[in-house]
This record gives C-alpha cells, sequence and structure tokens, in this order.
C-alpha cells in the first residue's frame, strides 16, 4: 500500500455491516491528525450517532466548515445544539430510512466514511473560490488597462487562511489570481526522521521534472527557514527540525468538483503520507540491519572451533544429561 | 534515471573496491601481527586480570598503537598491548544520510556486543565502531577466523550502507511518484 | 565531599619506583643537536640521490640511524619529508626490487614511517599529508611481502618513537 486511503476504513465497515443488520455499538475510535471518532446507537438500534472531534475545528468553522458539512450530508448533520458533548460534528444517521438501492447506500457510506476529510476539505474549497473570483478580476483589470498591470496585479491575493492540524504543525492556504498556494509546517522529532525527511522531499521537488508528472502541482521544501508567503505570520519556527512544504495548486488541479474533491482529499493527507513513509523506511532499515547483524554473528561464530562433544557414559553404560 | 544512477553507484564501488584490496590486505597484516596475546594479570591490582589496553595502568605492556588508513575518513587504529588489542574503525561516511545510517547500524551491532564476543560497547573517539580482543579471546577462536571476520566486517559494512542508501533513494523516489502522479 | 577527595590521588606517581614511559627508552646517544645535524645531512644526501635516480642509495641513507625519542621534532620533520620524496618518486613497479636490497632493520623503519605517514593521513594535521593513502598502502603491501609480518611486529615493540 503505497498510498494512504482518504476515507475511515472503521466507518466503512462498520457501516456496511449496520446497515445489513442493525445492533447495538459503541466504538471510540482515531483517525490521523488527533481527530477522534464516536460511533454508537443512543435512542435505538437502528439510530446511530456518528460524532466526530477534530482538533482545529475552530480554524476550520472559520471557513465554513460547518455551510460545507451541511451542503454534503443535509439534513443528516445535527445542529450545533444536538451534537454530542465533547465532539464538534455529530451526523444521525437513521437505519429506517436509508436508501433503497445498493448503489445508493454505497454512496452514503463513502460519504459518511470521508467526514473527515469533508471537513477538512471546507477552507481548500473557499480557496478555490476566491482563486476563480481573483482570477476574474484580474482579467478584468487586464482588459481595462493592459499597460501598467504589471506587478500591482500579480500581487492581490487572498486571505492566508491558517489551520492548525496537529499540535505544533499547521497548514496555510493563500489563493491569487493564478494559483493556490497550499503551504504544510512539519516537525521532524529526531535527528533520522530529518535526514530522511529531507531525502523524501528533495525526490518530491525532483519527480516533477519526469515527463508524465508535468501536470502535477509544483513542490518546494525549505527547511530551518519558512517559505516567504507565511514569512511575515508571528510565532513560527524555524530550526533544523522543521520543514515547510509548499504546493502549488494550478487551476486545472480543481477545474471541475471531482478533480478539486480528489486534489484534497490527495493534499490534507499529505503530512501523514510522508512521515509514514518516513517510518516504513526506517523499519525497513531495521530488518535490514537484523538480516545483516545475523550474517556478521555467523561469520564471527566461524572463528569458534568446534569442540567434538563425546557422549560420556557411566560404567554400566548409563548416560550423564548435561543441563 | 534511477538505473543510471545505480549503474554509476556500482561502477564507484568497483573502483573503490579496486583501492580497497591493499587497504584490507594492510588491515589484514597488521591484526595478524598484534594477535600474538598471552595472558597477562595485572601488576597493579592483585589477582586482577583485565585488558591492559583498556587499564592503560602499566605503560611497559603497552605497545606502539598502529594507524592504517585509505584517506582521511577510512581508516582503522590497532592498538596492542600483551593480553589485548583494541581495533578501531572509522566508517567512510560521504554525506549526512550515510552518516546516519552508519551511526544507526553501529549503535545496532553495540547493542548486541553480548553476541559479538569481542565487540566493544562503546567506541573510542573519533571512531565508529570498536573492537576489544583480548588473549581469552584468541584462546578459543582461531586467530586467523577472528582476522576473517573484521576484514569481513569492513568489507560488508561499506556495501550494506551504501545498499541502504540507494533503497533509501529508491523509495523516496516511489513515493514521490506515485503521490503526484494522483494529481491530474 | 571534600573528606573523599583522597581517594582520587594517584598515589603510583608519587611512588619513586613507578615505571615511566621515558624510561623505557635509552636517549639517543648523538644528542638533539647531533640528531638534527645528521638529519640535516641526509635529507641533503637524499635530494641528490633522488636527482639522480639513485632511489635505493637513498632509501638506504635515510633509513639508517633515523631520529628517534622526544625533542627531535624538526630532524624528524626533515626525515619525513625527505622520505615522502622517495616514496612519491618512485615508480610502483620498482618498489619490490628497492625493498629486498635494504637491511632488515631498515625494513622495520621504513615501516614505521609508512605507519606514521598513514597515521598523519588520518588526523589531517599534515604530518603525512603530502604521500597519499594508495601510495603508502601499496608500499605497506610490497613491504609486508618482502620482510614478512615479524616487520611490523618489530615496529609495534619498537620503543623509540621514530
Amino acid at each position: 500500500m503505497i498510498l494512504l486511503e482518504s476515507h475511515n476504513t472503521i466507518i466503512q465497515d462498520v457501516l456496511t455491516d449496520r446497515f445489513e443488520r442493525p445492533s447495538r455499538a459503541d466504538i471510540q475510535f482515531v483517525d490521523y491528525d488527533n481527530v477522534r471518532f464516536h460511533l454508537s446507537t443512543q435512542e435505538a438500534k437502528t439510530v446511530l450517532l456518528l460524532s466526530m472531534s477534530i482538533q482545529c475545528w475552530p480554524d476550520l468553522a472559520k471557513y465554513g466548515a460547518r455551510e460545507h458539512l451541511q451542503e454534503v450530508y443535509g439534513s443528516l448533520l445535527l445542529g450545533e445544539g444536538e451534537t454530542e458533548p465533547e465532539y464538534q460534528v455529530s451526523i444521525r444517521i437513521d437505519l429506517e430510512a436509508l436508501p433503497e438501492g445498493p448503489e445508493d447506500r454505497a454512496e452514503l457510506i463513502s460519504k459518511l466514511s470521508h467526514l473527515k476529510s469533508t471537513t477538512m476539505s471546507a477552507p481548500f474549497l473557499a480557496a478555490f473560490s476566491e482563486q476563480s473570483s481573483l482570477q476574474a478580476n484580474f482579467k478584468d483589470a487586464a482588459g481595462a488597462q493592459q499597460s501598467d498591470l504589471g506587478g500591482q496585479g500579480g500581487e492581490k491575493k487572498g486571505d492566508l487562511k491558517i489551520i492548525k492540524y496537529r499540535e505544533e504543525e499547521a497548514i496555510f492556504i493563500q489563493a491569487s489570481h493564478d494559483r493556490v498556494t497550499v503551504i504544510f509546517s512539519t516537525v521532524f522529532k529526531e535527528e533520522t526522521d530529518r535526514v530522511y525527511g529531507r531525502v523524501f522531499l528533495q525526490e518530491f521537488v525532483d519527480a516533477r521534472r519526469l515527463q508524465s508528472l508535468q501536470s502535477a502541482p509544483q513542490v518546494q521544501y525549505s527547511n530551518r527557514e519558512p517559505p516567504l508567503e507565511i514569512r511575515h505570520l508571528p510565532g513560527l519556527k524555524n530550526g533544523e527540525d522543521w520543514g515547510y512544504v509548499t504546493f502549488i495548486l494550478s487551476p486545472r488541479h480543481f477545474s471541475n468538483p471531482a478533480t478539486a474533491q480528489s486534489a484534497i482529499n490527495r493534499i490534507q493527507l499529505f503530512r501523514d503520507y510522508l512521515h509514514y513513509h518516513i517510518k516504513c523506511s526506517k523499519a525497513y532499515m531495521h530488518s535490514r540491519m537484523r538480516h545483516r547483524v545475523a550474517e556478521f554473528l555467523k561469520v564471527l561464530n566461524r572463528a569458534k572451533p568446534e569442540v567434538a562433544v563425546a557422549e560420556r557414559k557411566t560404567a554400566s553404560g548409563r548416560t550423564f544429561r548435561t543441563r | 534515471m534511477l538505473q543510471l544512477e545505480r549503474v554509476r553507484e556500482e561502477k564507484q564501488l568497483m573502483r573503490q573496491s579496486n583501492t580497497l584490496r591493499p587497504y584490507l590486505n594492510a588491515v589484514r597484516a597488521t591484526l595478524t601481527a598484534a594477535l600474538t596475546l598471552e595472558n597477562f594479570s595485572s601488576q597493579v591490582v592483585e589477582r586482577h586480570n583485565k585488558p591492559e589496553i583498556e587499564a592503560a595502568a602499566s605503560p611497559e605492556v603497552l605497545l606502539h598503537p598502529l594507524t592504517v588508513s585509505r584517506n582521511e575518513s577510512e581508516r582503522v587504529l590497532i592498538e596492542p598491548s600483551v593480553n589485548s588489542i583494541r581495533l578501531s574503525i572509522a566508517i567512510k561516511q560521504a554525506d549526512e544520510i550515510e552518516k546516519i545510517l552508519c551511526k544507526k547500524f553501529t549503535r545496532f551491532m553495540m547493542m548486541r556486543a553480548e553476541g559479538f564476543v569481542i565487540l566493544r560497547r562503546k567506541p573510542i573517539a573519533g571512531y565508529d565502531i570498536s573492537f576489544l580482543i583480548t588473549n581469552f579471546h584468541a584462546e578459543s577462536m582461531l586467530k586467523h577466523k577472528l582476522v576473517d571476520f573484521i576484514i569481513q566486517f569492513m568489507e560488508d559494512v561499506d556495501k550494506e550502507i551504501s545498499e541502504m542508501k540507494l533503497s533509501l533513494n529508491a523509495r523516496a523516489r516511489i513515493v514521490a511518484e506515485s503521490y503526484l502522479s494522483t494529481f491530474a | 565531599m571534600a573528606e573523599y577527595a583522597f581517594r582520587k590521588i594517584d598515589i603510583d606517581a608519587l611512588d619513586e619506583d613507578t615505571l615511566l614511559r621515558e624510561d623505557l627508552v635509552e636517549p639517543d646517544p648523538r644528542g638533539p643537536d647531533g640528531v638534527l645535524a645528521d638529519a640535516k645531512r641526509k635529507s641533503g644526501e637524499v635530494r641528490t640521490a633522488v636527482a639522480q635516480n639513485n632511489i635505493a642509495g637513498a632509501l638506504a641513507a635515510i633509513l639508517s640511524d633515523p631520529p628517534y625519542g622526544a625533542d627531535v621534532d624538526e630532524a624528524r620533520a626533515l626525515t619525513i619529508s625527505a622520505l615522502q620524496l622517495i616514496l612519491n618518486s618512485t615508480r610502483s613497479s620498482e618498489i619490490a626490487a628497492t625493498l629486498k636490497n635494504l637491511t632488515p632493520e631498515q625494513q622495520d623503519h621504513l615501516m614505521s614511517y609508512l605507519y606514521k605517514g598513514m597515521a598523519g593521513l588520518g588526523s589531517k594535521s599534515g604530518a603525512g599529508g603530502e604521500v597519499s593513502g594508495s601510495v603508502l598502502l601499496t608500499w605497506h603491501e610490497k613491504l609486508t611481502e618482502v620482510a614478512g609480518v615479524g616487520c611490523i611486529v618489530r615496529v609495534m615493540t619498537d620503543r623509540r618513537t621514530l
């Protein structure tokens, strides 16, 4: 498995099962980036309550996450008053009022299992729409006064959206007239991670040179110093352990809703993807070292002369057992 | 691209192994010469028998330390004494990745020093890994095979580190490409 | 903790009978000045010999009665630089033949200088910086073939620091 899945497997499995055979449930589970879920049947066996707690909810709410959820889940989404305590989003699924066709059901399940990524996509979508309005304005400006367009038109930028998706790490999103810039800040907790991380990020930068990947978003990374776009923000850490990755999404990456959604799903998992593969490499190195050290031990043991153990017997022919 | 890189790396390895041979031969000869150990009780503490090279309490039983080096970064220090020798290896570390891999690998080995009877738990300053061979080891193990072990270790450790580095790069490339190829 | 400080005193250092490193070697009978004069003369000889392509003669000259012991640093540096000149100007095909003509004692001294050169390579202090590792290793290999492992043992056990 090279790519991470953007949906939550537990939600998918449990819901698929419960849709067939309703039964009691009280499951708590987690997803990436400190997201907690609670799936329970509180009123009756046929009424499932799915709640999610997400650390960066205040940020997301600011960029219209609740409205977006409302749009996607419609009447399933419970209002703020009814939301389960300690969680920020609650969805009520009445198993007796499910759509009939198997395809409709599968679609509902997939929609529900994408709860986290749907929530996280609100700021991205906001940035995308900002970009298109900026682009339209830019074109107007270009048509009106072509001569003194210069840098000023290009300078116009959308709000810098900050999502603190983990305790110390954040995503920054900014729209401008021809692109949307997404910046991740990530921390490498130990030296090995830092070195491996640099190798991986360098490959992300280099991979775009391939002919087949020309259409992929441009990637830049810097460590120690945050990139220019966010350098003015207070409280940014810089140091050896910090990495800043910049993705530049051009309009073709979000031209239609389907590609936009898949790009969002992909990009919000970038940090988890990177760290997942760093961990995998470490595990692989470890197993390699284990193998190599065992080989060395064999070589060393060849140095020990083989002592022939003669069986010793008593006069009556019985043998000793050495313990 | 990846294949080209690999071919280049292999060529480099081949060229290295041409100069590697005299280096390993020199280590082999020096180590063979140094492995002339005998039982020797401490002159300082009664009824103690300790590796004199570590105790360093009596200058008369310590011999001239010898260095065999191939270049600035790859060298072996052999410190002989009457009943023990200490052999320290500095492993080639061309860049940050090799440095961290080498550190990981030697650490991994030294944590298993119990199994490697002759391995020192901590390298001496300036080197990456140290071995301590006492007369008791030389008595219970065949001397030429001990030397073989050290030589094989030196050969393989370089190979292992460069292979690990290659695999890390290859993995990073695949990871990056398959991630970016999902944006169409 | 002051009352425990006495435990840290190295009583052996106060003992008059303690064997010191310096006691193990007899100082050079020539004295520092004599050694220096000798070394200067010899390095001159080496330069002329190398210029005349007489490698064997140059080696023999520099390897007999080399400076050793403490406070002969200048003479030692002179000798080493002269030896480096020889090592660098010998063709690798001639090494074996040259080595066979040396007396065992000269071979031991050469081996000692080779190790010294390699140690200098590692420490980067420039003690042996002018000869590359591969040249030293080639010489070492050839010398071990000619003189055997015993030569290395004699270098290890020699108390005189060349």
